[in-house]
């Protein structure tokens, strides 16, 4: 009962930082494009942040033991790389006034898709004997189907930007769609289990970074992206149900006294 | 001596036990601990006599991938899955 509680408490919290975050962005934008760049720019490195802290907090409790302790641990690499392609967007932006697409940020946002892959594989390794062929198959071809689009845009266009953004562009529809097949598989593993919310969040916010990633894409071979486009709402909420994920787990496997203060239940109850 | 035996067979249920979970990850080790003893006040080495609070709580954190994590334990005991009182405690964890 006060598991329930405690759920519908965090979905509540989760709720209301998605309708906040989105609302902020809305209302900025009606202050000038400029206003929603600053607004926008400063909203993802907590958000990023906020990740980072999350998933060190995580990475603590497993101590990087088992497989989820490494699995944890490509989690707050992919949370760093993130973190880190944010702050370097809004340095190029805001402090030398540069369009940061293309720009080094690119290389951090990328490295944080084989972290997040390498992570659903070492997590979900214990559990590799009940995913089918079948299983397998279906989740591929539902996350090639989300990248129809995008492949569609990258190669029928008559953008001005150079091919290398463009590329760069359609990389990230890919690289989502391919941590969009262990996501999904985690979700029809741990299905009716309390680490499966875990595996929900993960699996929105992944298809939110679809979404947001082929939005991108469009707008900016159209020219009309700025940072603050409503677009960027979805990445903010990737970020968000993400955090709200990795919290869920804390929640899940945090450190609670001994029980019955008891050094070694093995000890005492084995006499018994 | 068939109560030495029994208290080994408890011993080495209940490390093996620990010994599957433990390869997940601690806090997992420690998350089926504390749900044993708040949900049936019971402890990991009393799995032994009742399973079955093992078995829902592998499929209260881990719904449907709970399998995986019972054939890791009855991995740890493979060398003893003949003995019936193993044997029952591992069908029991695994239904």
């Amino acid at each position: 009962m006060q598991n329930n509680l405690e759920k519908l408490q965090e979905q509540k919290s989760l709720f209301t930082c998605l309708v906040i975050t989105g609302l902020g962005i809305l209302v900025a934008t009606f202050f000038g494009k400029e206003v929603v760049k600053i607004v926008t720019d400063f909203t993802y490195i907590p958000a990023g942040g906020t990740l980072v802290v999350l998933s060190f907090m995580l990475s603590i409790r497993f101590r990087s033991a088992g497989n989820h302790g490494k699995a944890w641990l490509l989690f707050l690499g992919t949370a760093i790389s993130w973190f880190i392609a944010e702050t370097t967007w809004t340095v190029y932006e805001l402090v030398y006034h540069q369009n940061p697409f293309p720009s080094y940020a690119d290389a951090f946002y990328l490295a944080g898709y084989p972290c997040l892959f390498l992570f659903s594989l070492q997590y979900l390794k214990p559990f590799k004997k009940l995913i089918s062929k079948k299983m397998l198959i279906s989740t591929s071809l539902i996350a090639i189907s989300v990248l129809i689009p995008n492949l569609y845009m990258t190669f029928d266009n008559n953008s001005s930007e150079s091919k290398f953004a463009i590329i760069l562009g359609a990389i990230y529809p890919v690289a989502d769609a391919i941590v969009l097949v262990p996501a999904m598989i985690g979700i029809v593993l741990f299905f009716r289990g309390e680490v499966n919310f875990l595996w929900t969040l993960l699996l929105m916010g992944i298809l939110f970074e679809v979404i947001a990633d082929t939005g991108f894409q469009y707008f900016t071979l159209n020219n009309s992206y700025y940072t603050g486009h409503p677009i960027d709402i979805l990445f903010l909420w990737a970020y968000i149900m993400f955090s709200f994920g990795v919290y869920s787990h804390i929640q899940i496997f945090k450190k609670e006294a001994k029980i019955s203060g008891s050094k070694n239940l093995f000890d005492n109850k084995l006499t018994n | 001596m068939n109560l030495d035996q029994e208290q080994l067979r408890k011993a080495l249920v209940s490390l093996s036990v620990e010994s599957a979970l433990l390869k997940i990850g601690g806090p997992v080790y420690d998350k089926v601990v504390k749900q044993l003893s708040k949900e049936y006040n019971c402890y990991l080495p009393d799995c032994y006599e009742h399973p079955e609070y093992l078995n829902k709580v592998l499929k209260k954190i881990f719904g449907n991938a709970y399998i995986p994590v019972v054939e890791a334990i009855k991995k740890e005991l493979d060398d003893h899955i003949m003995e019936k009182p193993v044997e029952i405690f591992v069908n029991t964890i695994s239904e």
